[in-house]
């Protein structure tokens, strides 16, 4: 029997391909503006990744926030569900997530494998991934190197605005009175963890701490986080996939829910393509 | 009567006043493009200029605005809040509530009848209240600030925006673009947004008549528009809103 798990993100798409007892394949590939409608192509990729026809597939679940444009799914969760389940399986003492997206942020806490509280930000680019993308930007730097970079950094300048219209123009200004680029990055990336901490404090941080999404590939940051929350975290081998990973473990469960005809029947009407029109829902912004 | 000079070195703009007797004689307003130092060494010097006067003549200089540190001359330093409280009371005496949009902050002021300050609200830790917002939309749109407020006028079915974040609102403006949204919609949404931020700072204060609108925001007159439509009174602009803290800082040190 195979799962699959779709986390359609707003940066980055991932699939998760599973077995009752492990992962066949992980696929992860931008978004894009495109590629919002044409899910299938990534799923068609994981397929050939893991050696698995379409049909074989039994069960498939779709997250994130473009869940929605995934004709081929069997049901849609929540991606705070997913990512829950996800590092749960990953690290079963994880009490407290903190998940960095492109686009949000969120953190979730966890008791005996059950989602108990949450809390996000998508309104405010503060305390995102977009956030540091932004300032990798005005520095010339590429954004998967501003976490390396800012380890480096011997003085870390103080950089007190928390939004990122004008922590962008503080960097600058930082920037020609000759503060080397290191020192700075170390600045914005205390910045944002700050953000981030102050609005996961409010559910109550517990270890242990696990951060995921694309926020977690950055050591910068998790550093900075680290220092905030006061005691260690872990980081998945692979943080972007917790949510499709999650995805890929609740489609198992839900087969075990559903009777052999149903199944079949399920599996005849799936069709792998794109989504051919939006409704109202799906084109609302983000 | 000796020439006294106000300068208000701001995040965006930097503008200079000469005033003699309370009158004004000459002002001038420069882009700061990020250089404190020159911007209001050139301001000042280009205001001089403008009333034949050389920097001998000024007996006093009065200054406010996020790069007041660096100018070069002897000076007295003001907040901004009582210079803006006093220039626009010099400017529209009537004047009880004052809402300023200024590039990195927006601030709403209660005026007593002699132009002091009574109360103050500031928004300045985010960019979502503050002028930034309508700079970096013109730039997506690829209009000017003059434009906003014609175009917005002519809006007909105003765009909703869900974020009130600049980054989100840039990122949602260019999506509406691609959508196809009329430019005229985009903006009169951005201005509903912003202004329902505004009022809603304004109205926590208490809005008292008369109200004006000074700084940046108060060039956009479709901005203006929906402020008022938002806060239900009418609301005045100073002839140059960019100056009015320039001239309250003038009057103030005229008087020290």
């Amino acid at each position: 029997m195979f799962f699959a798990g779709l986390d359609i993100g707003s940066t980055i798409t991932k699939v998760v391909i599973k077995n009752e007892k492990k992962i066949c394949a992980t696929v992860i590939k931008p978004t894009g503006a495109e590629h919002r409608r044409l899910a299938h192509k990534v799923m068609e990729d994981a397929l050939s990744k893991a050696g698995v026809p379409f049909e074989d597939v039994d069960y498939i679940i779709a997250t994130g926030y473009g869940r929605i444009n995934v004709p081929f799914a069997d049901r849609q969760v929540t991606e705070i569900t997913c990512h829950m389940r996800g590092v749960n399986w990953l690290f079963p003492a994880v009490k407290t997530i903190i998940d960095i997206g492109g686009q949000d942020s969120k953190g979730i806490k966890v008791e005996n494998g059950k989602l108990v509280n949450f809390i996000m930000n998508d309104k405010c680019a503060a305390g995102t991934g977009r956030f540091l993308e932004i300032i990798a930007g005005v520095l010339g730097v590429k954004l998967e190197e501003i976490g390396e970079l800012s380890l480096k950094s011997t003085r870390p300048s103080d950089i007190s605005n928390m939004c990122t219209v004008f922590a962008e123009q503080e960097a600058l200004l930082r920037l020609s009175e000759g503060t080397p680029v290191e020192d700075i990055l170390a600045g914005i990336h205390k910045a944002n963890a700050s953000r981030i901490h102050s609005m996961v404090k409010k559910i109550k941080i517990e270890p242990e701490v696990a951060i995921t999404g694309g926020g977690a590939k950055n050591r910068g940051l998790c550093k900075a986080l680290e220092e905030k929350v006061g005691f260690p975290v872990v980081v998945p081998p692979e943080p972007l996939i917790t949510g499709a990973l999650g995805a890929a473990l609740i489609a198992g469960e839900q087969i075990a829910k559903i009777d052999k005809e149903e199944l079949q029947e399920r599996q005849k009407k799936r069709r792998l393509e794109a989504v051919t029109f939006f409704d109202d829902e799906s084109t609302k912004a983000r | 009567m000796a020439y006294i000079a106000g300068l208000d070195i701001g995040s965006a703009l930097s503008k200079a006043v000469i005033m003699r007797n309370g009158t004004l004689i000459s002002s001038s307003i420069r882009p700061t493009e990020g250089n404190f130092v020159r911007a209001a060494e050139h301001v000042l010097a280009d205001a001089l200029q403008k009333a034949q006067l050389a920097q001998t003549d000024i007996e006093r200089i009065g200054a406010c605005g996020l790069g007041v540190a660096f100018i070069a001359h002897p000076f007295t330093k003001i907040t901004e809040i009582s210079c803006q409280s006093r220039g626009t009371h010099s400017v529209l005496p009537t004047v009880r509530t004052l809402i300023e949009i200024g590039n990195q902050s927006s601030r709403v002021i209660k005026v007593t009848p002699k132009g002091k300050v009574a109360d103050c609200l500031v928004s300045d830790k985010c960019a979502a209240g503050s002028g930034r917002i309508l700079q970096i939309i013109a730039r997506v749109l690829g209009v000017s600030i003059e434009d906003l407020g014609p175009l917005s006028a002519k809006s007909t079915h105003p765009a909703k925006f869900t974020t009130g974040c600049a980054v989100f609102l840039e990122t949602e403006a260019i999506s509406r673009v691609a959508e196809g949204t009329a430019k005229e919609d985009i903006i009169a949404g951005l201005h509903r947004t912003l202004a329902a931020k505004i009022a809603a700072m304004a109205h926590r204060m208490g809005v008292e008549e008369d109200c004006a609108m000074t700084g940046g925001g108060a060039v956009d007159s479709g901005l203006v528009k929906i402020m008022e439509a938002e806060i239900g009174k009418k609301i005045l602009a100073p002839q140059e809103p960019f100056i009015t803290a320039a001239i309250g800082a003038a009057l103030i040190v005229a008087e020290k």
